[in-house]
């Protein structure tokens, strides 16, 4: 017994004693070539904590992506699996988060839009850099990654070992840290322009003023990093999304504190929403509150339920009309101008609005959001619709415009309006769309 | 006696031509024998004079001397006499007696000629040995060899001549030499140069020729222990040390083993380049007894010119040292060099980081450049550190004579040599020197790599770090580049091994001291 353990012991420390030469070999060298990469490592926590090069990139023989690289295993791509080796909690809320899937965007109208209208060079430089690619394997060099697919950092990559995503999307290579991802930088990689533009309502905001105002006394290399106790300053996107509070832990699974989902044509609560509202709650609380926070989400919940009542779901109905009565000259989805003007208004305009109005950007909510979506609706999709000239469509809308209270005003005059407001009386149509959940 | 050869020169000179042709060729004699006096006397040293004396006044003595029969012939055709008569005319008839070889007239010609041979012969041997001498190639053409003669001047082959390496022995290269320099002369008045002047040289001497002389190939070099010292750019201009133990040979047997083992008996190596410039490489040829063993091409090349076999150049010395000589530096390095030698004061703040500015700006012209490098070196000392820019003035002015010396020495705007106008072969600085073949590009058919290993030319005992032997003290598990330490640590103990049997290998005697001790303290080389 006591020889066999020898034995092991033996065979345990050439083992480790393999691994770290090789370890040694590759540092040397990158060291020179590599040298950003390698200073950034240097840096890094990983370094502290002996954790190098072959501990990410080593592979075993017989994988996909793995090729002999100076007598050792190297794998180029680093999976959330591979990460989640040591770092299990993150790794598995991430595999559950929304964030995971983004890659799957082939199906989605968004990726279909990308090849038809655009192409393949597009989707892959645009699309699939946020959204991430489905890695392959170079068919023409064995084991290394095809350059259509690689580099690639997209947070949904779909990897050839099955994982989904790429730590790296927030977590820049190669120093990792955990400030840079708790920074609104981070997130607006992918989080801004015109269909999403939460890095532009963040910054409009009143919390994205003091975050900039403040930065320096956001603490964010502490460890842990709760907010209202390791800073108060301002919250960040992490903050309210996926940091710790005093009563939350923190979670990779950046969906846990979204009540309502703001990305379809027409808002729907998500599943379990009212659990995940109670989570954005408290996080409100630890600088608001209960009112305050309350009062929030009051306002927001009528904006959305006031985009998707008075627009979202009118369009949507005329849409589906449009299609049933095969209208459409193109058979081609997108192949027809309407179908464009659809696409913006929800996709576009409309997101706006919904994602002006959940952080708190005003300008986002009336001027980008909520006013585009009502001159898109009325000044071009509705004529657009009207130029069918289908008995059924125009039926439709006529009746739409005229015994929608919210859309009567088209036949009103101007003064009755104003009368109208400035007794209440108009506004008072949308009392339905404030209630307290 | 004077006197007859006085007016038998006049006689000579029969008419205008005649009497140009005299002039010529007496003047041109005196004045070379004035020049050359005072060469030998060391009144004049510069090349230029020389270039007149050895060069221009032979010349124009055996053009003046032409000139005289020429004299004569025209003389002849518009007189139309006969030799005779008109010889008669022109000289005593006491000087034509006694026949055609024993007449006074043919004595005297006969010793003037042999006056005029010897000089020439003379001022051609004084030209050939003048034009040897390194100062006539460094300053004859100032503006375009300029460079060259700076930075040959400060090289390790200072005290050997220029033709000793550019021109060879024998009849043949000296005449190819002499009709290159033609062209030369040619290229220079009409400005035909590029500029800078493009390397390689393709026409150069074979280096077995040259280097091997000295160099002699069976040369044992063993290992080689180099500790390069590297300032950084913050206040205090930290050193650190990367202490490289480099195998250059390290064969047994006779066998090249080590860095040159590329030019052992029995190896050639021969590679085809990208417009034959030798930076980037096509194609590389390992040969062994002259048979072909490997080959292999540099993928990201591939479809370039260059596959064939006449174009492939068989590897030499200049192939990595192919600056040895004419050594243009790299500004950091340079002054990395200069702050360790103590011509640079490393006791001024920030003194790497100004000194690299100051250096890598851009400036109009050389003047512009000496004047800005004092200007801004003052000015930032007297603005940040007005107290030490007194107390430190010498300092200071030593280190400003320094790096305008450094910028004098490698940038020639005159010939548009700016930094890194010449790539340097012998490391692998920016990718060139031995990465050029040694990358992961360059594959076999069977898919093997020309080896980019780091350690397969050297160990490492330092690498920038702040210690220049640290990888000889015991692994610090704490250390995040324990795993880097630990590998080049038993790296170089395997490798100390395995030359250890070699008498003549080099190696700092610390490094045996720890040897035989180990693990011990060594005291810190600082």
């Amino acid at each position: 017994m006591k020889r066999f353990l020898v034995l092991l012991a033996v065979v345990f420390l050439s083992a480790s004693q393999a691994a770290s030469q090789q370890e040694g070999q590759c540092m040397v060298c990158h060291k020179l070539v590599s040298p950003g990469l390698y200073n950034q490592w240097h840096e890094s926590q990983h370094a502290v904590h002996g954790v190098s090069c072959v501990d990410c990139h080593g592979a075993q023989q017989g994988e996909e992506d793995a090729f002999e690289h100076h007598g050792a295993f190297i794998a180029t791509l680093v999976t959330p699996r591979d990460c989640g080796r040591c770092h299990t909690k993150e790794a598995r809320e991430v595999q559950n988060s929304y964030h995971a899937s983004a890659g799957e965007i082939l199906h989605s109208q968004d990726a279909y839009l990308a090849h038809i209208a655009g192409g393949q060079p597009a989707a892959v430089a645009g699309c699939e850099n946020c959204h991430g690619a489905r890695i392959v394997i170079d068919p023409h060099s064995p084991n290394r990654l095809s350059k259509k697919s690689w580099p690639n950092s997209g947070i949904g990559r779909i990897n050839p070992d099955g994982s989904k995503g790429s730590c790296s999307a927030c977590h820049t290579r190669h120093n990792f840290t955990k400030s840079q991802a708790r920074q609104p930088e981070s997130c607006s990689k992918c989080h801004l322009g015109p269909d999403h533009p939460q890095k532009e309502i963040y910054e409009e905001s009143k919390h994205g003023n003091t975050y900039y105002t403040n930065v320096k006394k956001m603490n964010l290399d502490a460890d842990p990093w709760v907010v209202g106790k390791d800073y108060y300053a301002a919250p960040t996107c992490a903050t309210c999304h996926m940091s710790a509070t005093s009563v939350l832990k923190s979670s990779h699974d950046v969906g846990d504190r979204i009540s309502w989902t703001l990305r379809p044509a027409v808002s729907v609560h998500k599943d379990n929403w009212l659990a995940k509202r109670e989570n954005m709650f408290t996080v409100c609380q630890s600088c608001h509150g209960s009112s305050f926070a309350k009062g929030h989400y009051y306002q927001y919940d009528a904006l959305v339920r006031l985009y998707n009542g008075k627009f979202a779901e009118p369009a949507a109905e005329i849409m589906k009309l449009i299609r049933a009565q095969k209208l459409l000259e193109n058979p081609a989805e997108f192949g027809n101008k309407i179908e464009w003007t659809y696409y913006e208004l929800w996709h576009h305009e409309g997101r706006r609005a919904r994602h002006g109005a959940a952080m708190m950007g005003p300008d986002y909510t009336w001027w980008h959001g909520i006013y585009e979506v009502a001159q898109h609706f009325y000044f071009k999709f509705l004529p657009e619709a009207r130029a069918f000239n289908d008995p059924k469509v125009n039926a439709a809308i006529e009746k739409l415009l005229k015994e929608d209270p919210m859309h009567q005003w088209l036949s009103r005059d101007t003064e009755t309006l104003k009368k109208a407001i400035r007794s209440g009386d108009l506004q008072k149509q949308y009392d339905k769309l404030f209630q307290q959940d | 006696m004077w006197k007859t050869y006085w007016k038998f020169i006049r006689a000579l000179a029969v008419n205008r031509l005649g009497k140009i042709g005299v002039l010529l060729a007496a003047l041109s004699f005196v004045i070379f024998l004035l020049l050359e006096a005072a060469r030998i006397a060391g009144i004049l040293r510069s090349a230029r004079i020389g270039l007149m004396t050895y060069m221009a006044l032979p010349a124009l003595f055996i053009i003046g001397l032409l000139l005289i029969p020429l004299g004569w012939d025209l003389l002849r055709r518009r007189t139309g006499g006969t030799v005779l008569q008109l010889l008669n005319r022109k000289f005593d008839s006491s000087e034509l007696e006694g026949g055609f070889f024993g007449s006074k007239l043919v004595l005297k010609a006969g010793f003037l000629t042999l006056v005029g041979l010897l000089f020439v012969i003379f001022a051609g041997a004084r030209m050939l040995s003048f034009m040897d001498q390194p100062r006539f190639c460094g300053t004859a053409c100032h503006s375009v060899m300029n460079p060259e003669w700076v930075t040959f001047q400060q090289s390790p082959h200072a005290s050997i001549r220029c033709v000793d390496c550019h021109v060879g022995e024998g009849v043949d290269a000296l005449v190819k030499s002499k009709l290159n320099g033609l062209w030369e002369i040619l290229s220079v008045t009409l400005d035909l140069l590029e500029r800078p002047i493009p390397t390689p040289i393709h026409q150069l001497r074979p280096a077995r020729e040259t280097c091997e002389k000295c160099h002699w190939p069976d040369k044992f070099y063993g290992t080689r222990l180099k500790t390069y010292t590297r300032y950084r750019t913050d206040e205090a201009s930290t050193p650190s040390y990367t202490t490289l133990m480099l195998k250059i040979d390290t064969g047994k047997k006779g066998e090249k083993a080590g860095i040159h083992w590329h030019i052992g008996p029995t190896n050639q190596i021969r590679y085809s380049s990208v417009d034959d410039e030798r930076e980037k490489i096509i194609r590389v040829e390992v040969l062994e007894r002259s048979a072909v063993r490997k080959r292999f091409y540099n993928s990201e090349l591939a479809g370039a010119d260059g596959g064939l076999d006449n174009d492939m150049r068989v590897m030499d010395c200049v192939d990595c040292h192919n600056r040895a000589t004419h050594i243009y530096e790299d500004p950091e390095q340079a002054l990395d060099e200069r702050i360790s030698a103590e011509r640079v004061g490393r006791n001024l703040p920030f003194i790497k980081r100004e000194a690299l500015r100051v250096l890598t700006n851009d400036y109009p012209d050389k003047e512009a450049a000496m004047a800005a490098v004092e200007r801004q070196i003052k000015s930032f000392y007297r603005r940040y550190y007005p107290e030490l820019a007194a107390s430190e003035a010498a300092n200071i002015e030593t280190s400003i004579r320094t790096l305008q010396s450094i910028y004098g020495r490698n940038i020639h705007p005159e010939m548009n040599i700016e930094w890194g106008s010449y790539s340097n072969h012998i490391n692998h600085d920016k990718n060139g020197g031995c990465f050029r073949c040694h990358n992961e590009n360059m594959v076999s058919d069977d898919g093997e790599h020309i080896s980019y290993e780091c350690t397969s030319c050297h160990s490492f005992l330092a690498y920038g770090e702040s210690d220049p032997l640290k990888y000889l003290m015991p692994v610090r598990t704490r250390d995040r580049e324990s795993e880097m330490h630990r590998y080049l640590r038993e790296e170089f103990l395997d490798g100390y091994a395995k030359y250890r049997a070699r008498p003549r290998i080099r190696i700092h005697p610390n490094c045996l001291l720890f040897l035989r001790q180990r693990p011990c303290s060594i005291r810190r080389l600082t």
